[in-house]
């Protein structure tokens, strides 16, 4: 059994005022006097035994002990009792509020999102704060934001808490727990509790350091949501494929429409089994550029709204641009039998273009070319001479990454170069990465291969010159030609298009040091700038809608922002959160605070305020009408 | 509306309009406790006056003028007439003029009623005797018998000269006034009854002199419908004691069933004693006391 608490013991000092109201009743016991005409009816009235009833004789000092009990209920509610409820009580108590996009599904049709339910809990725990504890409000999405400082204003906890709303983004616990990590270092915090739907990743890194309290909401209902959209360039149209998910709850059916530049151009009707996804495929004519919408309308209750329509945009269809020099043989013949792809300088030696998609080159000079991907062929960087020497031994490869996209399917094994990069001394691989550089293949004595990715733009070095290698009579070379082509059609955009998802904009290549305004799909305005190669980074986008970037007023792209998250519109929720060293379960109990009790005893006290006033004003019993 | 003067009035105690309507008034004894000196009140007995009562049958010995010769010739059976026999009342106005009649126009009331019933007395041609106590140790204040409508004056005049105020309580009032008192007839208390006295005693002796009692107790709104509350302490104006409330707000149902009690104790003591008995509010209304209640309950015709 539990007793209750007090906050503020030293307000029993009141309980000493309790002397003085009695000194002073007595002394008020002076009684007014009044000359009536004969006490011969009032001595009767005092000899009669009623008069001498125990409960009359305790209505004497009526007044005394009403007054005894206010004062009593005053000093009580001055020391601020509490009825403990039975967890840890936490002076210091950060409170994570998960306001991902599946926080947002209704539990039934006009019901509560799950965001509304976990302010309800978080609601009680603020009413039911006590003096003494400071509660610190901090929303997770994708990322942390922390609403209040710790503090006991309840107002301006009940404000920041009704602010919350709904982000379509995925969730993401790290940012916060490092966020409250941070903030246990200027406070002493001992334990975190985390209002969730459960649909969070299961496995997080990190180390908790405090004690965590996972209250895991009650299920919302069945969802069926878009989660991917991609299309893929299929000669003169677009592929365009969409991924529908439906949650485990129930079978669902479901409209889907396809929208190019706002007008309608297809629809589908599907039926989803419960758990199960499926993928529609649209053919979009690729002439132009062209901004698809595709709106999801389920036949039933839906729980999740913000998955329902997602946005696609596709680039214009134009041959790849690819600069080779004629000395390059090799790499132009492979060229020269892929489809939509513009070889410069032509066989003629003329021709050329002020920018490239692909640039393939052994010449040093070339590195300046202005190409979204470069392979340079037996060059060694400038930033690499002091760190790798080419000699004039054979080479052998080691081993090489097989999921890199540029070596795909290509088989180095066995493969003879007559140039062989050597290591300089104590020189290792770190020194490499360091350098900004990836290893792609390795030989015995240096790399093969690098990578290195600069503002946004891949670059492939062989240091070793492939014509001095059996590489070009191998089956891999025209797959390796290949994979650089697909590389630089991904890097352009033409051959296939992603969703955007919510969290930030994919950046984008601009004009460089250019102001540029970013308007979010409800008004909203940031304004960026590009760095100096052009590239537009860094812009929130956590709405669902599209994106206006204007330069000066003038519209200069449109990108359609989605949710695009199958975890959140699955709407599965995990049990246990599984950090570095140990595994939190969810609660299966609502986490209950102290509750204060000083309410109770001032409204107590304000009762015997109104009964006393009421005892003494009333009309007494047995008077004639 | 006519403005009367105070010089116009007949008296300080009763308009002119209420004294012209109570000289028509007469006082309606339950019991005809007449004396034998002639008066105008018809006695019980049988009399010699001119009012024809009832017959009887003759007896021997009976005076002969009194058969009713054209009975006996028509029936051929004597029969005595008999005739009610007109004897004079005496009234008695017995008027508390203690301290704790001074509280709320208690006083006033009881000199208006006095000087209500003796003049419906003396006009009655009755003989009226008034007496009013203050202080115990002292004689009652007296006026004399005296009857007839000239004794009006005199009757006003004691009345109005009665001083407030005293310790004197009603029970032993009566045994005072009975020392000095002879006739029989009717004794018009006035009083609050406010006493710790036994009033069965002094009824008795009132009962046993041949006076009917016709009591009136005066209480005033305080004393009706006390408004208090709280601590209190109570002092007697009468002798100065005092008494200690508490709580006097939960006291008054008990109170008012003490007042209603008393009330009842004396209606029932007066009617055991064939007398009257009325408890009225000092802010009563006199035209109805007189002229409606007293008639409804027979006290006046």
């Amino acid at each position: 059994m539990s007793w209750p608490g007090f906050v503020s013991l030293g307000g029993a000092w009141l309980f000493l005022l309790l002397v003085p109201l009695v000194i002073f009743y007595f002394l008020k016991l002076k009684r007014p006097r009044m000359d009536i005409p004969s006490l011969a009816l009032w001595r009767s009235v005092l000899n009669d035994q009623r008069v001498n009833a125990p409960f009359q004789r305790f209505k004497r000092n009526l007044l005394l002990l009403l007054q005894a009990l206010l004062l009593i209920c005053l000093a009580l509610a001055a020391m601020q009792p509490f009825w403990p409820s039975g967890a840890d009580r936490a002076q210091y108590l950060p409170i994570l509020i998960d306001t991902s996009a599946s926080m947002g599904a209704l539990d039934t049709a006009g019901g509560r999102s799950r965001l509304e339910a976990a302010k309800e809990e978080i609601r009680k725990l603020i009413d039911n704060l006590l003096p003494d504890q400071r509660l610190s409000l901090i929303a997770v999405s994708s990322t942390a934001r922390r609403l209040t400082d710790f503090s006991d204003n309840k107002r301006v906890l009940r404000d920041a808490l009704a602010q919350i709303e709904v982000s379509p983004v995925a969730s993401r616990l790290e940012d916060a727990l490092r966020m409250t990590q941070a903030l246990a270092r200027t406070v002493p915090v001992e334990t975190v509790v985390l209002y969730t739907d459960g649909n969070v990743p299961a496995d997080i890194d990190f180390e908790l350091p405090f004690q965590l309290n996972y209250q895991k909401l009650p299920p919302a209902g069945q969802n069926i949501g878009i989660t991917a959209i991609n299309a893929r360039r299929s000669g003169e149209r677009w592929d365009v494929f969409v991924r529908i998910d439906g949650s485990k709850e129930a079978q669902t059916t479901a409209g889907v429409q396809l929208l190019k530049n706002g007008q309608p151009i297809d629809d589908e009707v599907l039926s989803l089994e419960p758990g199960q996804s499926q993928r529609i495929v649209f053919h979009v004519d690729g002439e132009g550029p062209s901004s698809l919408e595709v709106r999801l309308k389920p036949d039933g209750f839906d729980s999740l709204a913000s998955d329902n329509t997602v946005y696609l945009d596709l680039p214009v269809g134009r041959p790849l641009t690819v600069y080779c020099p004629p000395d390059l043989t090799s790499f132009r013949h492979a060229l020269r039998g892929l489809k939509d792809v513009t070889l410069y300088p032509q066989d003629d030696g003329k021709g050329g273009a002020s920018s490239y998609d692909l640039a393939i080159s052994d010449r040093p000079s070339d590195a300046a070319l202005d190409a979204a991907v470069l392979v340079s062929v037996g060059v060694l960087p400038d930033d690499l001479a002091k760190l790798v020497k080419v000699d004039s031994e054979i080479a052998e490869v080691v081993d090489w990454q097989r999921s890199a996209p540029l070596l795909q399917h290509v088989l180095l094994t066995d493969v003879q170069i007559a140039e062989r990069p050597v290591s300089a001394a104590g020189v290792r691989d770190r020194d490499y990465e360091e350098q900004g550089y990836e290893i792609l293949a390795q030989g015995r004595t240096g790399p093969l291969v690098l990578k290195k990715d600069a503002s946004g733009r891949p670059s492939y070095f062989f240091l070793f010159h492939t014509d001095r290698s059996t590489l070009p009579y191998r089956v891999g070379f025209p797959i390796l030609v290949t994979n650089a082509v697909q590389l630089a059609q991904a890097q352009a955009g033409l051959a296939e298009a992603r969703g955007q998802s919510t969290g930030l904009l994919a950046p984008r290549t601009l004009k460089s040091e250019t102001v540029y305004r970013v308007t979010a799909p409800d008004g909203e305005a940031v304004v960026s700038k590009t760095n100096a190669e052009g590239l537009l980074s860094g812009v929130s986008a956590a709405q669902v809608g599209r994106y206006r970037i204007e330069e000066g007023g003038r519209e200069v792209a449109s990108v359609g922002v989605s949710l695009l998250t199958g975890a959140e519109s699955s709407l599965a929720s995990v049990d246990r959160l599984q950090f570095k060293e140990i595994a939190v379960g969810a609660s299966e109990t609502i986490l209950k605070s102290d509750r204060p009790l000083w309410p109770f005893f001032a409204v107590l006290g304000f009762v015997l305020l109104l009964a006393e006033w009421w005892f003494f004003q009333r009309r007494p019993g047995g008077l004639p009408a | 509306m006519e403005t009367v003067t105070a010089s116009a009035q007949f008296t300080k105690l009763l308009d002119n309009a209420t004294l012209s309507r109570l000289e028509k008034m007469r006082l309606n004894p339950r019991r005809r406790l007449t004396n034998r000196s002639r008066g105008e009140h018809q006695s019980g007995k049988g009399g010699s006056s001119t009012e024809f009562v009832d017959y009887r049958d003759y007896s021997p010995g009976d005076d002969m003028r009194y058969v009713d010769w054209n009975i006996f010739a028509r029936l051929e059976r004597p029969f005595i007439r008999l005739y009610r026999h007109e004897e004079e009342m005496h009234v008695v106005l017995l008027v508390d003029a203690s301290s704790s009649m001074q509280f709320e126009d208690k006083f006033e009331k009881a000199r208006q009623l006095a000087a209500a019933f003796g003049l419906m007395a003396l006009m009655g041609v009755e003989r009226v005797s008034a007496y009013s106590c203050n202080h115990v140790g002292t004689e009652p204040s007296c006026m004399a018998p005296c009857t007839g409508r000239v004794s009006r004056r005199r009757l006003f005049e004691f009345l109005e000269g009665i001083p407030a105020g005293g310790d004197f309580p009603i029970d032993e009032a009566v045994d005072a006034v009975l020392r000095r008192h002879r006739g029989r007839g009717i004794v018009v208390l006035l009083s609050d009854f406010l006493t710790f006295g036994d009033f069965q005693k002094p009824l008795n002796r009132l009962f046993s002199a041949g006076l009917e009692i016709f009591a009136v107790q005066i209480l005033s709104p305080t004393e009706l419908n006390p408004e208090i509350a709280g601590d209190l302490r109570f002092v007697d104006c009468e002798n100065g004691q005092t008494l200690d409330i508490s709580s006097a707000g939960d006291l008054l149902g008990i109170y008012h069933e003490h007042r209603l009690a008393l009330e009842e104790e004396l209606g029932i003591l007066c009617r055991q004693r064939s007398g009257r008995f009325l408890s009225i509010s000092s802010r009563d209304s006199l035209d109805w006391f007189l002229f409606d209640l007293l008639k409804r309950k027979g006290w006046v015709q």
